[in-house]
Parts: structure tokens; sequence; C-alpha cells
């Protein structure tokens, strides 16, 4: 079945108005990413020359400029912690959310709000009790601190949206596994897991860009070895100047693989934000 | 020995009894379907039959051992799906094979097993596709091809022809019929429609409200009704159903008509129903007068809806008819064709 296309319900006015606040809203959000990119290819003397500032030779002595100890060792820092947090997320994370769905435990949808709290209460407070232990513990600056901290909250996130998606899912797949011989844990290997590999993939991807882009833990509970590169380009606006340059190249850096990575996955994301809703 | 035997089954969820004591046998090498109008439990006793649900009380033996509490994979049965349930991730070869994989067996036998299920069922030039390349009839047969591989001493069918439209079901009907005839293996088929249990079953298992109200076999159950339920509900068109007194020239209907004669096991003044079906009603001269409300030519025959007081009539006739919609008629009843319940517990007298 396919289903109507919206547009016919606008008139020719319509339409034309819809269509230039699309490209409205699209200009005011992607604007500042636009400008960031460029700022980040420009020499640094003409970076705030105003409208001269315009035409410019793009040179890539921002990015040389990147090319450091400090700051190759950050984004090590981030590919680490959040990879590894948002795969043990996951490992953890998806068994998890599939008992609770099957298991039939009174109280259940209680518990899987309980468990997504941990997500509602801001940050800062649990920043306190996190640097009071991890001092305690020597955790402080530290991949495995990070880690660990990455890993509670996305931990809540893979719990609540597999949940809500093997809710969804029939459960007479499972039934016929049963009746062919496949034991729980082989029927959830076999046959659920490989069914809900969109809705894992686009799990992973946003716990992977919570971890990617956290600003706030990796500022309070490191200082240098296990700094990630969010924090390590607010290090370029130090007392000897702002370091424009690099702030943008940096940014721009940090960026790129997420868009990389949401591109590359985009046909599983859709998939994956759609699936269940309707019945297939 | 293959058979199943169902002894005193009960089955409730919280305060609400689903199946209540239900007694049924079945014979090895049997095709048994349950028949019962949605709700009526037929559903949750297959599954209860494949451990798919616990058992509150009673016993399931399945060649001649107790199964209650064994999980499905030890019960030795295959099950085919209403929604086909096929693992979409698979390609028809898989899905087949699944079963034998999980079970360890060379990947030579897994190919030559479901290689001849292919066969049986028309499918070898489906077997590179995924389920959602294929037809509603296509994936119906994988479902039933991944429950014969197995070779199971039983295959339990719940409603599997519900999603497939009517000239399918058809088809589909004798596919099932035809593979039940080759492999001779003990079947359990649920389903709404009394006309799949009664062309496709060698005994019919009537459920209300989680209760037997008939076991027999089609033509038996068809004839013989044991109530006014089971009269009411084989058939198609279902039974006619015409209040009557039992009187000393006979049953009389309420226009004073005379529908039977005094019967054994029938008082005077008793209040009855009197239920005849419509292929042994004729319209003449004489008889019960009606009026005529719908006339539905199907071809080969002719369905006409009348109206006896306030009571639906139904009448099939296997001539074209030239009656008009509120023209007057009357019935008669074939002699020796009636069926006399009583009114107050629905019982045949």
């Amino acid at each position: 079945m396919t289903m109507a296309d919206t547009t016919q319900f606008l008139s020719r006015r319509e339409k034309i108005i819809a269509n230039l606040a699309v490209i409205l809203l699209a200009v005011m959000t992607l604007l500042p990413f636009l400008w960031f990119v460029i700022m980040s290819f420009k020499p640094v003397d003409q970076i705030f020359a105003g409208v001269s500032g315009l035409f410019f030779t793009p040179t890539l002595e921002n990015y040389a400029g990147l090319v450091n100890e400090r700051f190759v060792r950050s984004i090590w820092n981030s590919i680490v912690t959040s990879t590894v947090s948002t795969g043990l997320a996951l490992v953890i994370g998806v068994p998890g959310a599939y008992a609770l769905s099957r298991a039939g435990l009174k109280r259940d949808r209680t518990m899987s709000l309980l468990i997504l709290a941990s997500r509602m209460a801001p940050p800062v407070a649990f920043a306190i009790p996190y640097f009071l232990v991890y001092r305690t513990l020597g955790l402080l600056d530290t991949q495995l601190g990070l880690i660990i901290v990455y890993l509670t909250f996305n931990l809540a996130l893979v719990v609540w949206l597999m949940r809500n998606f093997f809710d969804a899912t029939p459960r007479e797949l499972e039934e016929a596994a049963w009746i062919d011989g496949a034991s729980l844990w082989g029927t959830f290997v076999r046959i659920v897991l490989p069914m809900s590999i969109p809705a894992v993939l686009t799990t992973g991807m946003l716990c992977f860009l919570y971890s990617w882009n956290d600003f706030f833990f990796a500022l309070t509970l490191t200082r240098n070895s296990a700094m990630t590169a969010p924090v390590e380009v607010v290090n370029f606006m130090n007392y000897e100047g702002w370091e424009w340059g690099k702030i943008a190249a940096g940014g721009t850096l940090i960026m790129a693989p997420v868009l990389v990575f949401s591109l590359l996955m985009r046909k599983y994301l859709v998939a994956g934000m759609t699936a269940g809703a309707v019945k297939g | 020995m293959s058979g199943v035997q169902i002894e005193s089954l009960r089955k409730s969820f919280g305060a609400v009894d689903i199946i209540r004591g239900v007694d049924i046998d079945v014979n090895e090498g049997e095709f048994v379907t349950l028949v019962g109008p949605s709700g009526c439990g037929k559903s949750t006793l297959l599954r209860m039959i494949a451990g798919l649900e616990s058992i509150s009380g009673g016993l399931i033996r399945i060649g001649g051992r107790v199964v209650n509490d064994l999980a499905p994979l030890h019960r030795d049965i295959a099950m085919v799906f209403q929604s086909y349930a096929l693992y979409p991730h698979m390609t028809v070869e898989k899905n087949m094979g699944f079963s034998l994989k999980l079970q360890g067996l060379p990947k030579d036998r897994i190919a030559e097993a479901v290689g001849r299920a292919a066969t049986v069922l028309g499918l070898e030039n489906h077997m590179q596709r995924y389920p959602r390349q294929l037809s509603g009839g296509q994936r119906q047969r994988v479902a039933m091809g991944r429950a014969i591989v197995r070779n199971p001493q039983v295959f339990l069918f719940d409603e599997p022809l519900s999603n497939l439209d009517a000239k399918l079901r058809v088809q589909m009907r004798a596919e099932i019929k035809e593979l039940h005839q080759r492999l001779n293996t003990t079947t359990i088929y649920v389903t709404h429609d009394q006309i799949e249990a009664m062309t496709m079953a060698d005994k019919i298992v009537v459920l209300r409200d989680g209760m037997v109200e008939q076991i027999g076999a089609p033509l038996d159950l068809y004839d013989n009704p044991a109530n006014l339920f089971v009269a009411g509900f084989l058939g198609s068109p279902a039974m006619n159903f015409l209040p009557a007194t039992v009187t000393a020239a006979g049953v009389r209907a309420h226009d004073g008509t005379i529908l039977a004669p005094l019967g054994a096991g029938l008082r005077e003044g008793q209040s009855v129903i009197f239920g005849i079906r419509p292929e042994h009603v004729t319209l003449g001269s004489e008889g019960i007068s009606a009026r005529v409300g719908v006339v539905e030519p199907t071809g080969a025959e002719t369905m006409v809806v009348l109206h006896v007081g306030d009571a639906p009539v139904t009448v099939t006739l296997h001539e074209r008819a030239s009656i008009r919609p509120g023209a007057e008629v009357r019935l008669t009843a074939a002699p020796g064709k009636g069926h006399i319940f009583d009114a107050a517990t629905g019982r045949r007298l």
C-alpha cells in the first residue's frame, strides 16, 4: 500500500510558503556549521576580516597546527571512550531490554522508567559524587573513568529504546524458533538479534554521539592524559590568546566522523527509527 | 504411537478460566480440527499442546508421554502459525532447514531433507528468496515446509489460511489435506471457519467458552448435532430455528402448522426449538406462511432469506428462482430431516 502524497492537501501558495519556511530553517540551522567549517580553512589573519574575508585562499595551516601530541591523544581518547562505552552499553543493554520486554514481570514498565530516570537528572547532579568517588578510587583522568560514566548514561538509553523496539516485534517468530528447537539464548542470538540490526545501529549511533560530544564530564573528570577532543579544543582559548583557526579546525575534525558515520548509516537510521511503527 | 491425549485440561489467567476441563483423544494419523467462535479457547488449547502456554491443570500426552512440563523443543511437534512466522532474515532454504541445523545434522542431509520438502510443496524455484519476496500462498507453503522437514510426531496448525484470499484458501485447503494423506502425520488444526473444519477433518471438536460441546466425524456432527450451538455453528448457511410447542398432534409452529410428528422424549406442552437445514426446506403451496426478504443467487444455487413471523429462515434452492422480495410463500420441512431441541437447555431431544 502506498501512502497518498501529503502535499496534495496544500494549495500552490501554501506549498511555496512551506518550501520557503523549510529553506529558511535549513539555512538558520546549517549556517553556523558552514561558517565554522569555512573558518577552519581561512588564514588566521582573515578570520575576522569582515566582507573582505569572504574572499580568501583556502589553507590547511590550522589543521597542520593541530598535529601535535596533545590533540592527537585527545582524539584517540575520544575514540576509545566513545567506542568502548557504546559497545559495552549495547552488549549489556540489548539482552537486558529483551529480558524486560519478554519476562512479563510485574511493574516492568515502572522498572524501565526508573532506568530511564538516570538520564532525566541534570549531569551536574552526578558530577560531584562521581568526582569524589573517582578521586578515592584513582579513576580521575583515566579512560576507564570516562567509559564508566558514559556507560551508565548510555545503558539507560539502550534499555529504554530497545525495550520499546522488542515490545513491537511479534513474538510468534520466537515461538516458531522454540518449536524448531532453539533455546532461549539461541533464539535471541539467531532470530531476535539479526532482525534488530537497524534498531541496534540506531541506538548505538545515539550512544556514540552522546559520548563523543560530551563536554561536561570530560571537563570535570579529566586533566591531561584522558582528556577528550571537545575539551582539548577549548584549551585553544588560553591566556596567550584565542586560537580561532585551531578551534574551528578542531571542531570540524570532531564533527566530521559523526557526519560521515550518520550518512553511511542513513538507511539503517531511518529503518530503525520507524521500525515497528506500522505492520509490515 | 503418536496420538495426542488431553485429559481434564484447564487453563486460567488469574480468575478467568479460559479452558475448563477439556478431554480430547486424537488417534495416530488422525486429522482433528478444533472449531469454535472467537474467544472459545481453541488457539489457547493448541498453544498448550505446543508448550507455548503453561497448563493450570490436567494432562497432555503426546505419543504416550506426558508433556505438561516439557519445553516446546522436547515435544517433537511442528507448528504452522497464522502469520506464517517466517524468519525475515533467512532465505526460504534457511527457513526450512533451521530446525535441522539446530539438531546438528550435516549439511548434505539438511539439503536433502529441505529439497524433498520443497519438491512436495513446489518451492524448488524459490529457495534463495527471502520471505518478503514471496506471495501469501508461497509463504504459507514455506511455513508448511518448515514443519514437514522435521518429520515430527504431530503437526499443529493455528488458523493457517486466515490471511489468504478466498480462492487461495480453497487451493491451500486441498494441498494441506493432500499432504496429510501423503504423510499421515497426526494433525491438530485450529480454525474458526466451519467449512475448513468440515472439508478437512477426520474428526471435529466444537468448542465454546473453553469447553467441548461435541466431538465427532464432520457429517455426524452435521446430521446429529448434540445441541443448538453445534447445530447453529456447523453448516453454511446456518440451520434455521423456529420456536414451537409440543402438542398431542405433534410439534406445532406458532401459526398452527405441524412441523414434525410427536416423537419419543417429547411431552405435551413442552417449549422446543425446531431446527431444519436450509437444503431441507422447500417452497410450495402448503406449510408455514413466510414473506420473502432477500434473494441471493450464487449461480449454482439460490439462497432465499424469508421471515416467518420474527424468525429469519434461509432456504437453499438448487434451481434458479424467480421469486421477488416481499412475496408471500409457504414453506415445508422435508419429513424426517428436522431436529428438535429443548428450548430451555438447548439439548437435542
